[in-house]
């Protein structure tokens, strides 16, 4: 029998079923990739800490930990240490540092802070400013890895101008009163950020430090003193 | 004859990830190929029509 | 768009109201978009009464917004006209119509006023959600779904009654995934991870995926109103459309996953998925150039009048076809890649990608179906550009493209200097907010930010007169 010549590429229906099959089939990967992602982003708690489970999204008990962000040579690139490390360049889970004078906040309180910090990021419309995790506006700097950021340790800039002694209180100080320390023309408004949200969002600041962003900022805050070889205003 | 897994969970789309744009490309693949099927079903309906 | 109305169907009437809302928030979002393109310049500028924080969310909101009206006010539109019949159920489609208008009002009041809250899940509730581009208050959202659900009514209980078009089916499917995904973005978790992770599930799978879906479907449908193109061709690219663009998009939703906290494996899947989405757009803009094309090829050899029949529509279409290939496709593709994005994401560049792809995409095809609103309530046969209409298309188009290249300029030298060399410290972003290239640059995009404003007044001029000049139409 002799092939009849019909034009398939010029059928609706032939790009209707196409249409519906590539759809209906990336949606149901998404969908899998979804809870995929799901069971690795879940926060961990207290005993994946206990046990050196090394999660994407720690525990808020992280605020009783030193936390850096080194290379990992296995990673490829920069991820959060918790406690220390294990000279791998994974976290030890060991070295504590206080947070507001104390390094043994209960799971419970732990929690707690975190949930008005992120509250409080949202109430105060931190995002449409700054970033977070690199989204948001562009008008004041990223704060995914601000706890880690050279301008608030110890000589810092930031934290020598609010006068404190850590940077958890520096930060909490800045928050509350961000008109009294302008660090550039561009200055934070006064959102009104009381005491308790202003440590809830130093925590919620710090756990944010702590997720694995697949290496996102890459290089931040290696070089501490920046030479611009430009004209600046 | 595998990568070595680098990422800080084991996963089935982590393991399809062995080199550049494997995981992707068969993904690609996976969306792809039946499409070869429904060409062949239409074209066999347009000729069996009149 | 006052006086005598022609309307054939209430349905197309209800679409003007919504054109018309859409129209203020439009002037709404120019507006705070050079009020916080002047606090670039000049910080101090309402520092402590409009902040830019309030200023920016309301810019972006009313443009979400508008855009929404605008669609909804699109589908009203072409119902009928698809359907062949009035849209079910039209005093409740109207009665929704004032309930979600007198909502935002409430929103954007709430917003100007009172704008942030204490830390607490009242605040989430009844001032702001806090979510970039998802700051409307949950009971507004819980409204908002209300609204949609009956306007979801309207149109399929219309399209199961009227005649079923390929171009309704799309349009139908598409708004039911539409509506859905706003469900995604409607919860709290103190997981900042999980957060963006389903923020993006609305965020992503409405600008990438559904909306331009919608874009497709509006573009069928005005391309057989416009140029009388063919149905069945016209269809045939709608399917295809609808094949590659939800084929890249929903996958393509992986390129926000790169940084959030999310594993690995998203580099690859975002990176070559959402590498393809520009290939539907240019496939669309072939496809309208291509119909446009071919329909005057046959009128010539005719021997009939070639030009269209809404000549402004037809221009916003075309450029519609390029701004979305260009701003959407290329400024989309010039950070998808998880190798340059590590360096561009949360810089400039996202801001410039977002104001080329947004008026390429969606503000070009919206305006497009506001002149074919026009020409439907007056009844007019054939509809001339005007020098105001010339004006419009050309200050609004010159004016965003030329916010997008100083965006553009502004965000390299951000990636370089604040990224790159200085390794995105606080300092470093301020050292490079401070180079002179990228105060030209912010300069610059507040001028083009004036120029389409004034392209804007001659739109909002045009659409009002454009019917009575008798030389412009016949």
């Amino acid at each position: 029998m002799a092939e009849k010549k019909v034009s398939v590429w010029s059928d609706n229906r032939f790009w209707q079923r196409s249409a519906t099959w590539v759809t209906g089939f990336a949606s149901l990967l998404l969908i899998w990739l979804t809870f995929d992602t799901m069971g690795q982003i879940t926060m961990g708690n207290q005993k994946d800490i206990n046990n050196h489970i090394t999660k994407r999204v720690p525990s808020a008990t992280v605020i009783n930990y030193k936390v850096e962000y080194k290379m990992n040579q296995r990673r490829g690139h920069e991820v959060p240490v918790i406690g220390g490390d294990d000279g791998k360049g994974d976290s030890l889970f060991k070295v504590k540092e206080n947070f507001f004078g104390r390094d043994n906040y209960s799971q419970k309180e732990a929690d707690a802070l975190l949930h008005l910090g992120k509250l409080a990021s949202q109430a105060k419309n931190c995002m449409d400013c700054h970033t977070l995790l690199g989204n948001g506006a562009y008008y004041a700097p990223d704060l995914t890895k601000a706890w880690l950021d050279p301008a608030w340790q110890k000589g810092g800039t930031m934290q020598a101008m609010t006068g404190k002694s850590t940077k958890e209180e520096a930060m909490a100080e800045f928050l509350q009163n961000p008109g009294k320390y302008p660090t550039h023309a561009r200055m934070m408004p006064n959102l009104g950020i009381t005491q308790k949200e202003a440590v809830g969002l130093v925590a919620f600041l710090k756990h944010m430090a702590t997720i694995d962003t697949n290496g996102f900022p890459r290089g931040f805050g290696k070089i501490k003193e920046g030479v611009v070889y430009a004209r600046s205003k | 004859m595998f990568e070595a897994f680098t990422d800080v969970n084991h996963s089935f789309f982590g393991l399809l990830n062995q080199g550049p744009l494997t995981l992707t490309i068969f993904l690609h693949t996976v969306i792809v190929l039946p499409m070869f099927w429904i060409y062949f079903q239409e074209k066999k309906r347009l000729q069996n029509k009149r | 768009m006052q006086g005598q109305s022609n309307f054939k169907y209430e349905g197309q009437k209800l679409a003007s109201w919504y054109f018309t809302v859409a129209m203020i928030l439009f002037g709404a979002q120019l507006l705070l978009g050079l009020v916080a393109a002047i606090q670039f310049i000049y910080p101090s500028f309402l520092y402590g009464i409009l902040d830019f924080s309030i200023a920016r969310m309301i810019h972006i909101n009313a443009l979400v917004v508008w855009m929404v009206y605008a669609m909804i006010g699109a589908v009203y539109y072409l119902l009928p006209d698809e359907t062949g019949i009035e849209v079910v159920g039209i005093g409740i489609a109207k009665l929704l119509f004032w309930i979600l208008t007198l909502a935002v009002t409430v929103v954007v009041l709430v917003f100007i006023f009172i704008q942030v809250g204490a830390a607490d899940i009242k605040t989430i509730w009844f001032i702001t959600e806090g979510r970039e581009y998802l700051e409307a208050p949950r009971w507004a959202d819980i409204g908002i779904v209300v609204v949609v659900l009956g306007f979801l009514a309207n149109t399929f209980l219309t399209a199961i009654k009227g005649r079923r078009t390929g171009i309704m089916t799309v349009i139908l499917s598409d708004m039911i995934a539409l509506a859905g995904l706003y469900l995604a973005g409607m919860f709290f978790t103190d997981n900042i991870s999980m957060d963006q992770y389903w923020w993006w599930w609305v965020i992503h799978l409405w600008v990438e995926a559904t909306w331009e879906v919608m874009v497709g479907a509006l573009a069928a449908y005005a391309l057989i109103r416009v140029v009388g193109a063919n149905r069945k061709v016209v269809e045939m690219w709608l399917w295809i459309e609808v094949a590659m663009l939800f084929g890249s998009g929903i996958l393509g939703l992986g390129h926000h996953y790169f940084w959030i906290g999310t594993p690995e494996y998203w580099w690859e899947i975002g990176a070559l998925f959402s590498a393809l989405e520009p290939l539907p757009l240019v496939g669309m803009f072939v496809h309208v150039l291509y119909d446009w094309g071919k329909e005057n090829g046959f009128k010539e050899k005719a021997g009939e009048d070639t030009s269209s029949n809404n000549t402004p529509a037809l221009l916003w279409l075309v450029s519609n076809g390029f701004g979305n290939f260009l701003g959407a496709g290329v400024w989309g593709f010039f950070h998808t890649l998880p190798q340059v994005n590590i360096y561009t994401h949360g810089t400039q560049f996202t801001a410039a990608h977002g104001h080329l792809a947004f008026f390429g995409a969606y503000a070009t095809i919206l305006i497009a179906m506001f002149y074919m609103a026009v020409q439907g309530k007056y009844g007019i046969k054939k509809l001339r550009a005007t020098f105001a209409s010339k004006m419009a298309i050309f200050l609004i188009t010159f004016g965003v493209v030329g916010m997008g290249v100083a965006l553009t300029i502004a965000g390299y030298e951000q990636v370089l200097i604040a990224r790159a060399q200085l390794g995105a410290t606080w300092d470093a972003f301020f050292i490079a907010q401070n180079q002179t290239w990228m105060a030209q640059a912010m300069d610059w995009r507040l001028i083009m930010g004036v120029v389409t404003t004034v392209g804007f007044f001659y739109l909002v001029k045009d659409l009002l007169s454009i019917s009575k000049n008798p030389k412009n139409v016949y």
